[in-house]
């Protein structure tokens, strides 16, 4: 049985009660769309601008050149056009511009691609850090207590709604969960990645986030959205039946609305008799 | 080989049982493979028509299950790459035109090729059984992914017998290719005809021979690693379970440091095969032919030194993940010199645009769709948005759905005459090029944006957001699939019709010794061995 | 088979068995690297593996460091696990000792072992542990709790790394995992005598 699914019960109830909370724009996958999600980040809008300012350009004009050069020779060298062919199987200066002038274009492209890479890695001081938690199939997450008290730390369940309860809920079918994952809007965000069975993934396209949940091994990611919404990812590495059941979705809040939320959910959680909660996960 | 009686006369075959069952002939074990291999190609394509149909829309249309949807990903993608990629490409015209083209009356051990063929027949079998056979949450079959990642592919995730056998099954099929790859490799350098050096040698034997070096480097590795892992399910060992202080990552670097020389394995006799069609229609002889070949040298030495960049995520040290953007990148080099000397050879030439022509230049531009968004991929920073999802899909399948089965195609259609000893119908190859070449890129095309927008593969059900191009990528599985059957229409044309075939069909251009024997070449071929200027 | 023997029987043996050789080094390459593997992450801190170390720093720097306590507890083990700090802040170089609690909230004995990781990763190797509960097994009796301490220190070298200049925080995380195999008896049964395993 899910560990908190007790809990859940109380924080869906709280989900749906609240309005303001209605009032968060949805981003979703857009359909026929042929780009990438908005990004509502500062890693996200750098992994855009390098891919569609940078390798876009490289990469259709490097096709463009075959197809030009596939087209010169199917019209200037078929058999009609020129019955006898040319006996040529060397041009020492060709093979030196096809080798040198590729590895120019992969200097260019390295130069663009380091930065945008430790800009991601290198994770600056966070404000607040969340644990998430991968399982068969559906998300942990855990909020520490911002007084710093091990005994007053949150945890909840994040598991998928179904079709029914998703529309009700007025959340994109297979996106939409129970109890999202809550997070202030314009502070720096850690995200403590975990895994208690097999790998899962935690990605939120629209952060350009991306982290394998590993059994025995942290991994971090962070992201600071400033624009408050609500967004959704979805588990990226294979786990089994349910893999593409278990999204995420983030609500990012205004700061003191996500204060707000916190302790009052905290307050919740406390009155449940956490020992009562396991024994009855243990007796299931 | 008490079987095969010994002969004077050329063309004397044995009998059914001896010729097919214990054969030690290459051009015989060539063709079983090539049966085999397109018999399993079959079954492959008709699981990615099961995968496409189920998500031609949004909604479980035809699975009740992610677990049953997974069996069939993971089916697909373990049946195409080693029953019917490799078995085709390598086993299939590896052992029929190696031994022709460097003039070699046999494989050197071909008593050793006949058991290489059988353990990979047994291989498929052990690999279908395991779809029937229990392995995790009560349903049948193996669901993990060809990768094999654990945990879920040890005993907590699929705590089910079926897995084992997949691993059996990975075994006699790597024991086939290892001992596959001594054979070539030994016949290439031991048994060429006289005068044909090492830098005479026909393309598509280099390919071979460098598919054979990464075959014999890179499957050990894969062994070791799926051994530990079956001793991890059965036999209490924690290779990659942490509670046990193992690493379930050491695995993912163990399998990609043969799975990546493995996407090589299967790209590059394909690389050699359109070689030698390009220069054939051009007319002319290949444009830089030591470049081509250390080119391939290159591509393989590089290949093994570059895994990682298949789990960009998996939580490295930047550091490593920055040298592992820059090796990537130095693969395109040599990539790019290939693409550029096959367009310099078609340059100046005077070109017939035949069935085998329009796969080899097909290839060439699909390759190079699929190889610049490799390029892009191996960027770790933007691997971050790209990584499991659909846009890695789209990559790789330009690179071996594309790239590979384009190769194959191009080689039956080359082949085709010598082999089957009848001429194909030139307007059904045709037909069938064009509905495949569009079928699949319209497969596969759309599969970009859907992994821009953020659809993660291997997955069942998707949001509506993804559905136009979901269903833009079914329809063209249709077209693809129609080209399949285009293929079947081909091959019964033929038999039925039973044009007789020449020699050579392609006049001045084919010039490698395959060529120089009749069509269908005699029982053993170059009992008097041709000399090499 | 045919009258033609291109090649001399022993130049093939002696290929072959170099192919062979190839063959067998790279199957023990693959076994090799997981012993090698771990060995290297230990030496270099690779992928995040703290160091081991039996004595203290030889000094204590101005600079402050503040090392996060992260835990995890795998999916099957009925277990609570959490540190009784959130985080600790302390000057580089100076012994701290921290602790997590482990409660077994099953009724059945459980021999438990932790992994662990330092992020980032790059950090790891200037993280060094004097002391851990996670250098051997722990076993816990039904409904019992338990004080795990960790002693530890930040390598003064890790000023001279100018790759970690901007890190104020160091998250230090560990993830307990049940013991499955037949030791996991004889673990149970030498903390428990009375009891049969």
């Amino acid at each position: 049985m899910r560990r908190s699914s007790l809990f859940a019960v109380g924080l869906l109830a709280q989900v749906l009660a609240t309005p303001a909370w209605a009032q968060l724009e949805q981003n979703r996958p857009q359909d026929k769309a042929i780009g990438f999600q908005p990004p509502v980040t500062e890693v996200a809008e750098q992994i855009q601008i390098f891919h569609n300012f940078w390798l876009m350009p490289i990469i259709t004009g490097i096709v463009l050149l075959v197809m030009v050069l596939f087209a010169i020779i199917i019209f200037k060298f078929n058999a009609k056009a020129n019955p006898v062919a040319q006996q040529f199987s060397h041009h020492t200066g060709l093979e030196v511009a096809w080798t040198l002038i590729p590895v120019l274009i992969l200097v260019i492209i390295s130069f663009k691609s380091f930065p945008v890479l430790y800009q991601q890695d290198v994770i600056p001081e966070a404000d607040i850090t969340i644990k998430a938690t991968g399982l068969q199939w559906y998300w942990d997450y855990e909020y520490t207590d911002p007084a710093g008290d091990p005994e007053k730390t949150l945890t909840y369940s994040s598991i998928m709604l179904d079709d029914a309860a998703a529309a009700a809920a007025g959340k994109p079918r297979l996106l939409g969960v129970d109890n999202p994952m809550m997070v202030p809007a314009g502070k720096i965000v850690q995200i403590d990645v975990y895994a208690a069975d097999v790998l899962h993934a935690f990605a939120v396209p629209a952060f350009g986030v991306k982290i394998d949940a590993v059994p025995g091994k942290l991994n971090q990611v962070w992201f600071k959205v400033d624009k408050p919404g609500i967004y959704y990812g979805q588990c990226s590495e294979l786990c089994g039946a349910l893999h593409a059941f278990m999204p995420i979705e983030v609500h990012v809040l205004p700061e003191d609305e996500f204060n707000a939320w916190l302790i009052r959910t905290q307050a919740e959680y406390a009155a449940i008799d956490r020992l009562d909660a396991v024994q009855l996960a243990v007796a299931n | 080989m008490t079987a095969v009686p010994l002969n004077d006369t050329h063309d004397d075959k044995p009998g059914f049982v001896a010729r097919w069952l214990y054969s030690t002939n290459h051009k015989d074990i060539g063709t079983l493979y090539l049966l085999g291999g397109f018999t399993a190609g079959l079954i492959g394509a008709i699981l990615s028509w099961i995968m496409r149909l189920e998500l031609m829309s949004p909604g479980m249309d035809y699975f009740t299950s992610g677990q049953a949807f997974n069996v069939v990903v993971t089916a697909h993608g373990l049946i195409m790459v080693f029953f019917f990629v490799m078995p085709v490409l390598i086993g299939g015209f590896g052992n029929w035109f190696v031994p022709l083209m460097i003039g070699a009356p046999d494989m050197a051990f071909p008593r050793l090729n006949n058991i290489s063929f059988w353990l990979w027949a047994m291989a498929l079998i052990l690999l279908v059984l395991s779809l029937f056979v229990p392995g995790a949450g009560g349903e049948n079959g193996f669901g993990g992914g060809w990768t094999a990642y654990p945990p879920l592919s040890s005993s907590l995730g699929h705590p089910g017998p079926s897995m084992d056998l997949a691993i059996f099954s990975l075994h006699l099929a790597g024991v086939s290719s290892i001992l596959g790859a001594i054979n070539f490799i030994t016949t290439i350098f031991n048994m060429r005809t006289p005068g044909m050096t090492l830098h005479k040698m026909p393309l598509f034997a280099w390919s071979m021979l460098v598919t054979a070096f990464l075959l014999l480097l890179s499957l050990p590795v894969l062994a070791g690693a799926i051994t530990m892992l079956l001793t991890d399910r059965n036999f209490g060992t924690t290779f990659f379970d942490p509670s046990g202080g193992g690493d379930p990552v050491m695995f993912q670097h163990l399998f990609w440091f043969f799975g990546h020389p493995e996407v090589y394995i299967m790209i590059l006799p394909a690389f050699g095969i359109i070689s030698h069609v390009i220069s054939t229609f051009s007319k002319k002889p290949i444009f830089g032919y030591l470049a081509m070949a250390y080119a391939m040298v290159a591509i393989g030495v590089v290949g093994f030194v570059v895994w990682a960049h298949h789990m960009y995520t998996v939580g490295m040290p930047v550091d490593l993940k920055a040298y592992f953007v820059a090796a990537t990148m130095v693969i395109a080099v040599p990539t790019g010199i290939k693409i550029f000397s096959w367009i310099a050879t078609m340059w100046g030439g005077s070109i017939t645009f035949d069935t085998p022509m329009l796969w080899a230049m097909g290839l060439i531009f699909l390759f190079t769709v699929g190889g610049v968004t490799g390029v892009v991929l191996a960027n770790a920073g933007v691997d971050t948005a790209f990584h499991d999802t659909y846009y890695v899909v789209a990559h790789f399948h330009y690179t071996l759905s594309l790239g590979a089965v384009t190769g194959i195609f191009c080689g039956v259609y080359y082949w085709f005459e010598k082999m089957t000893g009848y001429k194909y119908n030139e307007i059904l190859g045709r037909l069938h090029f064009w509905l495949t070449f569009i079928g699949v890129n319209i497969v596969f095309f759309p599969q970009h944006f859907l992994g821009m927008q953020g659809m993660p593969r291997r997955i069942v059900d998707y949001n509506d957001g993804y559905a136009f191009w979901n269903y833009v990528s079914s329809m063209g599985n249709f077209i693809s699939m129609a080209g399949a059957a285009m293929f079947a229409i081909v091959l019964i044309e033929a038999f039925v019709r039973r044009r007789p075939a020449e020699a050579n069909p392609w006049g001045e251009g084919a010039n490698t010794l395959e060529w120089t024997v009749s069509s269908p070449p005699p029982f053993h071929t170059f009992e008097e061995l041709p000399k090499v200027k | 088979m045919s009258a033609v023997e291109p090649t001399p029987d022993n130049k093939n043996k002696k290929l072959v068995l170099n192919l062979s050789f190839m063959v067998i080094f790279m199957l023990g390459l693959a076994y090799a690297s997981v012993p090698l593997y771990q060995l290297f992450c230990q030496v270099t801190g690779f992928g995040g593996t703290p160091k081991i170390s039996d004595v203290a720093a030889d000094e204590v720097l101005e600079r402050e460091i503040t090392v996060r306590f992260g835990s995890a507890v795998s999916g099957d083990l009925p277990w609570r696990f959490r540190p009784n700090q959130l985080t600790q802040t302390a000057h580089i170089g100076e012994s701290v000792l921290v602790s997590y609690q482990a409660t077994n909230t099953s009724d059945q004995p459980i021999a438990g072992t932790a992994t662990y990781n330092v992020s980032p990763a790059k950090a790891a190797a200037y993280f060094v542990k004097l002391d851990c509960f996670c250098f051997t097994e722990q076993v816990l009796q039904p409904g019992q709790s338990m004080t795990m301490p960790v002693l530890y220190y930040i390598d003064p070298a890790i000023t001279e790394d100018r790759r970690l200049d901007e890190i104020k925080t160091i998250t230090l995380s560990y993830t307990f995992f049940e013991i499955k195999s037949t030791q996991s008896a004889a673990l149970i049964h030498a903390a428990n005598p009375t009891k049969r395993p």
